[in-house]
Order: C-alpha cells, then sequence, then structure tokens
C-alpha cells in the first residue's frame, strides 16, 4: 500500500509541473540552439552563434558589471544578515522566534512595494534630502538615486531577511557546548568564533551567498527602478531579448548561462557543505 | 552562542538590523497618511490618498485582476500542492529526481521561468491573459504549498491512516476525513502563503499576461506607476499591499506553529 | 477436530535480505486468547501487521474460516488491529472515535449510536464520551482503542504491545480488564507482547518467536513445564542452567560431578549442554559433610511470601537461585554466608545443547 498508492495523489501536481515548468525550460534550452528568423521569429535551424554571442566581448562588459554588482550585494547582505542571525542566536531562546519572524516578514511582502520605498527615502525630494536640509546642509547633495550603489543598497534590503533565515539555521543548531569547550581548552572568544563557529556555520553564508548573487545578477527590476536603465545586469539584457529586441534564441543563451551560475555555484556550495561537515566530525 | 556574545553589541547590531529592514517600510506607511502628499512636510493625518485610490479605474481593475488570479491560482495550487505533500510523504523511498522536480519552482530565478512560460505559449500559439498567469503562478504556489504541508506531515502519526483503513476505510474516505481535518491547519497555512506569493508577483505575470490592457495584474500596475516617480497614492497602494501579505502571512504563521517557511 | 479459526501455513515475510517471518505454520482456534511473545525484532509486528493486511506475504497463506484472506485489502477484513500508539484520531471526540468503524459499515445512524453507548458502557467512558484523545489518560486513551476496534465485532482482533505504554500498576489492571473483556464479548484475541509475565497472566495459549521463527507454542503451563529450547526455558520464569557435558551416558557438570538430570534424545557422547532446573524444584539444606553438589549462601530476599536465595555453587561460577515456600524457609533457617547443599530429582530436569 505504501508504494502504489500515493502516484494518483500525486499525478496533478506533477502532470502540471510537467507542463508548465519541465517543457517550457526544455523549450528554452533547445532555444538556444536556433537560430533567430530575419523578422524576429525563430529559423529551426541548429547554430551555437548564441551561445558563441554569450561571449562576445561586446557583452562582456555587462556581465562583469553584473557579477560586481551582484557579488557586492551578496558580500554586504551575508555580513550584515551574519551578524544579524548571531545576534538573534544570542538572543533568549523564548525570544529567538519572535525576532526572526519579524527579521522574514519584509521578504513575504511586494517586492516592487520593497524597492519603491528605496526611491522614497533616495529621489531628489525624497526623505534623505530632506533630512539633510533640515540638519542644515544646504550644498547640493550628490545624486543618490539612479546610482550603482543604489541598486546595491536595494539589492540587499530585498534579499538580507534570506541571508538572516539562512545563516541562523546553522547556529540555531550549534552546541553552545562546543563553543565552551573551545573557550575550555583556552582559546580567546575571537579565536573561538573563527576556528569553532564560523567553520561550522559556513553553510548557512554559502547558502545565504549564492542566492543573494544569483537572484540579483538575474534580476531586472531593481536596476529599472533604482539604477533608472543607467546600466543593464543580465537580467535586463535577457528582458530586452524577449520584450525589445525580439532575439529570443540569444535571450535563451542568456537565461541558461544565468541557470549555470546557479548550478556551478550551487553544487561548490555542496561542496563547501560537506568539507564543513567533515570538520565537524574530526572536531567531535 | 550567547558564551561568545558582547549582549551590549548584540544589542546594537539587532537594533541597527531592524531599524534597517523597517524604517523604509515604514516612511512608506506613514507618508500615504499624508494629507499633502509630499515626503518633505507633514502636513496633517488624513485617509484622503486611499480615497483616490477607490477612484482610480486603472488601479481597481488591476487590483480585481489580482484577486482573480490570486484566487484561482491558490485554489488549484492548494489542491495539488497537499495532494502531492501526502503522496510524497506516504512513500517510504524518496526519489532524489522527484524531489529536485518539487524543489525546482522554488529556487529558480523568476526571469528564467518568466520567459520559459512566454516561449512555451507563444510556441503553442496560446492567447495570453489572466489565464496563462493563473496556469504559471499555479507552478510555484504549489510548491510553497507543498513544502509547508510537508513539514507538518514531518510529525504526522501515520499509523492514524492504518488504523483507519483497518476500521473498514477506503483511501479516499481515509484521506477525506482523516488526513484531511488533521492537516488542515497547514494546508490553510501554505494556501494563505500561496495567495500572499500570487498577490505580490511580478515577473512571471509581467511576461505571461499578454499585452491587452484588461489583464494587468496589481504588480504590474505599481510597476508602471513607479517608473513614473513618487506619489502620494502608490504610497496608499504600497501600504495597503503591503497589509495584505503581513496579515496573511501572520496568520499563516498562527496556523502552523512552525514559522514562515523555510524557517 | 473443528476447523480453526485462523490458519498460518508456511507465512513468510522478507524485507530486502532482512527475514522478519521467517516460514511458519500455526493454528488458531475460535475464542483463544492467543500471546506473541519474543524479544524485540523478533517478527511479532510484521506478523500481526500480516494478520491485518497491511503488509504483503512473501510466501505462504493465511487463512481464515478456512478461506485465504491473503489478496483482501486491510479494509475488507474481518480483523482488527489496536496499534501500539493507539492511533486514536486527534480531531473527534471519543465517541466519534469509536463510531467511526460502524460508519464506515454503513450502519443506520440510529444503531451507531446505541452500538456506542453500549460500547462506551463497556469500556466505563460514558462520562468522557465528548472528549478529544488529548484530554484522556494513558489507560483511558488504551480503552478507547480497544472500542474502537471491538465495535466492529471482528473476528479477530489483534493487539500489539496494548499495554506498553502503561506503568506498573495500570498494567496490571489492564491485563484483567483486557481478559474480563474478552471473555464477555467472545472474541479471539491475539497478543503481542514481551513482557513474558503478561503473556502467562492472559493468554491460553503462547507463540515464543525468535528471529521470525516460531520456536514453541503452548500452554503457558506447558512452556514453563516443559521448555522445548534453550531459549523458551529463558524467556518463561526464572531458570538456572547448569553447564555440563555427556559423558558415558551420564551429566557430568563443570566440576567433574555426574548430576541428575533426564538424558535428552538427540544428544550424543561428549556434547557440551546445560542443565535446565527451576528454582522451585532445588531442595537445599544445611551442609552435612555430603560429597554432592554445595555451595554457600550469597543472598537471600523475599518476593511476598516466597524465599529466594541466591547461591554460590561448586557446578558453574554462575549464582544459582533457589525458591523457598514460607514454610520450607522456615524449617531450614538459612542465612547470608551459610554453608549448603542441594539437591534435585532428574524429572525436574531438562538438558539442552549448549
Ligand atoms: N518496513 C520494513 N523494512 C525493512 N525491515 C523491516 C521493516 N519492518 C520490519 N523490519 C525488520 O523486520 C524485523 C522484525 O520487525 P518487527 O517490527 O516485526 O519486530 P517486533 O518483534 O515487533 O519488535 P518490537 O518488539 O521491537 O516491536 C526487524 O529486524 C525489523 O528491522
Ligand atoms: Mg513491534
Amino acid at each position: 500500500m505504501q508504494d502504489r498508492k500515493p502516484l494518483y495523489l500525486m499525478t496533478p501536481a506533477l502532470a502540471w509541473l510537467t507542463a508548465f515548468m519541465v517543457i517550457p525550460c526544455l523549450l528554452i534550452l533547445a532555444l538556444a540552439f536556433f537560430r533567430r528568423g530575419l523578422y524576429g521569429g525563430i529559423e529551426y535551424t541548429f547554430t551555437l552563434e548564441n551561445l558563441a554571442l554569450v561571449f562576445d566581448p561586446l557583452y562582456a562588459g555587462i556581465f562583469l558589471k553584473s557579477a560586481w554588482i551582484a557579488g557586492l550585494a551578496a558580500l554586504i547582505a551575508v555580513i550584515i544578515g551574519y551578524a544579524a542571525a548571531f545576534a538573534i542566536a544570542a538572543a533568549p531562546s523564548r525570544q529567538q522566534p519572535i525576532l526572526l519572524f519579524f527579521a522574514v516578514l519584509p521578504f513575504w511582502s511586494n517586492y516592487l512595494v520593497r524597492t519603491y520605498a528605496w526611491i522614497v527615502l533616495l529621489n531628489r525630494e525624497g526623505l534623505i534630502t530632506g533630512l539633510a536640509r533640515w540638519l542644515g546642509y544646504d550644498a547640493e547633495l550628490p545624486r543618490l538615486l539612479y546610482t550603482e550603489g543604489a541598486v546595491v543598497v536595494g539589492l540587499v534590503y530585498n534579499y538580507l531577511p534570506f541571508v538572516i533565515l539562512a545563516c541562523y539555521a546553522p547556529l540555531s543548531r550549534l552546541n553552545p557546548e562546543i563553543a565552551e569547550a573551545s573557550r575550555d581548552l583556552g582559546a580567546s572568544g575571537w579565536t573561538t568564533f573563527r576556528r569553532v563557529v564560523l567553520p561550522m556555520t559556513a553553510p548557512g553564508i554559502a547558502t545565504g551567498f549564492v542566492f543573494v548573487f544569483v537572484l540579483s545578477i538575474g534580476n531586472f527590476v531593481t536596476p529599472a527602478l533604482l539604477g533608472g536603465g543607467q546600466f543593464q545586469m543580465i537580467g535586463n539584457l535577457v528582458y530586452a531579448q524577449f520584450l525589445t529586441a525580439n532575439d529570443w534564441p540569444f535571450g535563451a543563451a542568456l537565461s541558461m548561462i544565468l541557470i549555470a551560475i546557479m548550478m556551478g555555484l550551487l553544487t561548490l556550495q555542496t561542496f563547501a557543505t560537506e568539507r564543513a561537515s567533515g570538520a565537524k566530525r574530526e572536531g567531535s | 552562542m550567547a558564551s561568545l556574545a558582547n549582549p551590549r553589541l548584540m544589542l546594537v547590531i539587532l537594533a541597527a538590523v531592524f531599524a534597517f529592514l523597517y524604517v523604509p517600510i515604514s516612511v512608506l506607511v506613514a507618508l500615504s497618511f499624508n494629507e499633502g502628499g509630499l515626503p518633505t512636510a507633514w502636513t496633517g493625518f488624513s485617509t484622503k490618498w486611499y480615497g483616490e485610490l477607490l477612484r482610480n479605474g486603472d488601479i481597481m481593475s488591476a487590483a480585481f485582476n489580482t484577486l482573480v488570479v490570486a484566487l484561482v491560482s491558490t485554489a488549484l495550487a492548494t489542491l495539488f500542492g497537499s495532494l502531492l505533500a501526502v503522496g510524497v510523504e506516504i512513500r517510504r523511498r524518496k526519489g532524489r529526481f522527484l524531489e529536485t522536480i518539487i524543489f525546482a519552482p522554488m529556487i529558480i530565478p523568476d526571469i528564467v521561468l518568466a520567459i520559459a512560460l512566454l516561449s512555451f505559449f507563444s510556441l503553442l500559439n496560446v492567447t495570453m491573459g489572466l489565464h496563462t498567469v493563473i496556469l504559471s503562478h499555479v507552478v510555484f504556489n504549489l510548491a510553497f504549498v507543498c513544502s509547508v504541508v510537508r513539514a507538518r506531515l514531518k510529525t504526522f502519526d501515520w499509523s492514524i491512516v492504518e488504523a483507519s483503513t483497518d476500521l473498514g476505510a477506503s483511501m479516499p474516505v481515509t484521506l477525506f476525513r482523516i488526513v484531511l481535518p488533521v492537516m488542515l491547519p497547514a494546508i490553510i497555512a501554505g494556501a494563505l502563503l500561496a495567495f500572499t506569493l500570487s498577490v505580490d508577483e511580478f515577473i512571471i505575470a509581467f511576461f505571461t499576461a499578454g499585452a491587452g490592457r484588461d489583464s494587468i495584474t496589481l504588480p504590474m500596475q505599481i510597476f508602471a506607476m513607479i517608473r513614473f516617480g513618487v506619489t502620494p497614492e502608490i504610497n496608499a497602494l504600497a501600504t495597503i499591499v503591503m497589509a495584505v501579505s503581513v496579515v496573511a502571512l501572520t496568520l499563516s504563521q498562527r496556523l502552523n506553529r512552525g514559522g514562515l517557511p523555510g524557517q | 477436530m473443528t476447523q480453526p479459526l485462523l490458519s498460518l501455513r508456511n507465512v513468510e515475510k522478507h524485507f530486502g535480505t532482512v527475514r522478519a517471518v521467517d516460514g511458519f505454520s500455526l493454528d488458531i482456534q475460535e475464542n483463544e486468547f492467543f500471546a506473541l511473545l519474543g524479544a524485540s525484532g523478533s517478527g511479532k509486528t510484521t506478523l500481526l501487521r500480516m494478520l491485518a493486511g497491511f503488509e504483503t506475504l512473501t510466501g505462504g497463506e493465511i487463512l481464515l474460516d478456512g478461506k485465504d484472506i491473503s489478496q483482501v485489502p486491510p479494509n475488507r477484513r474481518p480483523v482488527n488491529l489496536m496499534f501500539q500508539s493507539y492511533a486514536l484520531f486527534p480531531h473527534m471526540s471519543i465517541a466519534q472515535n469509536i463510531a467511526y468503524g460502524l460508519e464506515m459499515e454503513k450502519c443506520s445512524k440510529s444503531e451507531i449510536k446505541r452500538r456506542v453507548g453500549e460500547m462506551l458502557e463497556i469500556i466505563q467512558l460514558s462520562h468522557l464520551a465528548g472528549r478529544k484523545p488529548d484530554q484522556l489518560s494513558g489507560g483511558q486513551r488504551q480503552r478507547v482503542a480497544l472500542g474502537r476496534a471491538l465495535i466492529k465485532r471482528p473476528r479477530l482482533l489483534l493487539l500489539d504491545e496494548p499495554l506498553g505504554a502503561l506503568d506498573k500498576k495500570l498494567r496490571g489492571d489492564m491485563q484483567l480488564e483486557l481478559k474480563r473483556l474478552q471473555h464477555e464479548i467472545g472474541i479471539t484475541f491475539i497478543i503481542v507482547t514481551h513482557d513474558q509475565e503478561e503473556a502467562l497472566v492472559m493468554a491460553d495459549r503462547v507463540a515464543i518467536l525468535k528471529d521470525g521463527k516460531l520456536l514453541q507454542c503452548a500452554t503457558p503451563r506447558d512452556i514453563y513445564e516443559h521448555p522445548n529450547s534453550r531459549y523458551s526455558a529463558d524467556f518463561i520464569g526464572v531458570m538456572n542452567f547448569l553447564p555440563a557435558t555427556l559423558r558415558q551416558g551420564q551429566v557430568i557438570a563443570a566440576n567433574g560431578q555426574p548430576v541428575a538430570a533426564q538424558l535428552p534424545e538427540g544428544l550424543s557422547e561428549g556434547n557440551d549442554v546445560v542443565v535446565a532446573i527451576r528454582p522451585e524444584r532445588l531442595q537445599v539444606a544445611a551442609y552435612r559433610g555430603g560429597g554432592g553438589p554445595r555451595g554457600r549462601v550469597l543472598a537471600t530476599a523475599y518476593h511476598g511470601l516466597d524465599l529466594q536465595l541466591h547461591l554460590q555453587t561448586n557446578l558453574s561460577s554462575e549464582p544459582i537461585t533457589v525458591r523457598l515456600t514460607a514454610q520450607e524457609a522456615e524449617q531450614t533457617a538459612l542465612s547470608e554466608g551459610d554453608e549448603v547443599e542441594l539437591g534435585w530429582n532428574a524429572k525436574d530436569t531438562r538438558v539442552f545443547a549448549a
């Protein structure tokens, strides 16, 4: 009974996922190898041009820029997020779920609205400018909105809750006696943190970093809203291929790259996790 | 952890992080009640911008569309996702392939799924509109419902299912009379989560809604409005949208006792 | 000879390489109170689940009233299982839990009401009919689980360690309660336990399982008096084992002395054996200089009216237990440190291969 029956329970969902996820994803995988038609359609002849185009120096700038912004956002998010997760894990255990709930709550509210909140703060007539005037700073402020910095802040702001969550998980599982044992063996607080706590919680950091990086590099909303279209990320490039340039095969190839980056990082992360758990075994 | 932490430093970190998380949205909420509507000067409390929203036909029709999309996709996703969860957890053997398929909708970047669905629908010559948005939203919604329900099923006492069979119930009767009532809080929690995800979802809707003005959802409308700058109306709209999420998620968390998904 | 209610014919269940139930046959008569006894992992639960229909057989057949039920799904078998965890439906009241099985049989509302009322009466929970399972004590829950299964009037009721979760005192009460109910309602019970005392108190017949095999199946008294293997001898009651060897038709103890023992069949010259003797079959007296088995009292302990002596003897390195009635104890008046000699009748021993 345990192995036959569940099939009919799973069929509707699996059929749905197959029809509207697996097949469409395989489809763009295939699209990436077709030629672009003369008037924007698709010509069904095999080609590697699209993939080659991805590595064209023309786009190298966009790739580097995307990677730089995504990497910076991921790094900042991980530093802040880890500190926050550590502080939550250090709080009295009764308060931890509440703190965590409020740290994560913004994550589940509308992404556009959260991004918009920064437009309100950063724009030329915005709150920060107002605050500066009110404090008596009359000189012209540098432009805040529509800058690289604004995009990074927006990405960090949006994905921070996720990082807190990812870092909190291993921190909360950490047996406090391990840290105490290290102190007992003569290590200072900082050494204990660096040699014991950090390695054991590295998988959470890695998860946080990978997800912020991947979600940022494929983002087109934040660069459009907070970057004001000043520069493009891979996400914007994909967007453009499908909605303006009408070069679907190239857009498909670009999104394959996104997936490849994600898979690559996730594999690395799994590898790192295994090493960390290996370290844990040695330590115990 | 407590033994390593300097309590005062921890407090400073928490205060700073929560300020960072909550000041921007709080400012937004406060401004939505500002009579004058300008961010730089408080001219008095008023709800007039909310009234403006009600008179804005575009916003109201987008809101209606979003409600339709969210309700229908949540209903379908809740049904399929819950059945899937039960089906997966009833099995003793866990398939890696199956796990990947179920997990994928939650981690695939939205833009990839969005263009994949766009290509899929156009190649099939499907006219796009709200119905295609619904079809697409069910994909990730069912994955989230499934994950919430599965988390609850981990602590589910399967012997009551066998007890029900033993007492003469067929599998469908057991599902309906035993599994469903016991799992209901988790299923509702999953549904509430799916509902907020669907209400808030922008990218996939943007790509799969087609070109028609009558299939614009609320996030699409908000995106269009934000690009033209800050208006008091958006502040009010943003506040409402956030309130819906917060209420739904708090309820969901209450029902689930296990916290937000992933928590 | 009447047809047995239940016949197991070479039933077996293998999980991969694990032989959970390793091919045995067994008949159970109508109205029997039958106990399955065995160490953890011996296949008791697996056997019950096969009877209830939750495990398919890998071999053999199960006949109920002479008909093979191997292919009948669990919800169509006139067999009910009382789960070890009770498996009460947490969202239903006690009365609803009990009514569930009848609703599945599509009984009329009025009949369900009447029979649930009667059952609540029998399990003495009428006053708690509206409560949810989590508002009950362990013993009350156990009775609900029992009532829920009994109300279906199954041909066969299976109970998987029904008393495992209860404390010792309550367990004693419940054993009598189960026995009373079984008598009153007249249903065949198969109960799983790994508490030998429980099996002795309740069961008409006991089957001892080991590693999926049936070692012995008999009345408790028979198993006590005539265990057919060292394992069954050890499993039920206290047993002394003396290591020995067979030589020239005699049983020679470890100290080289021949001892009184019933010579077994199927064991030959030179075999290492053990001689099994029940504590109450041993006689002791203050040492008077004989050359027979002797020892020293290590400790004395009262068990109710009986006195138990623990002796260090010249027969084995393990201490030996002797049980004396109050009367005997008074006559011999032994205390710690006393030297004793001991004896027994050959007919009270069993000899097994070591
Ligand atoms: N589903 C299963 N898959 C694999 N092996 C199993 C399964 N169920 C039981 N077994 C194995 O079969 C053997 C018998 O298990 P069973 O549960 O019947 O023992 P038991 O006598 O009821 O033990 P206990 O007294 O601990 O309840 C054990 O070795 C167990 O590991
Ligand atoms: Mg068992």
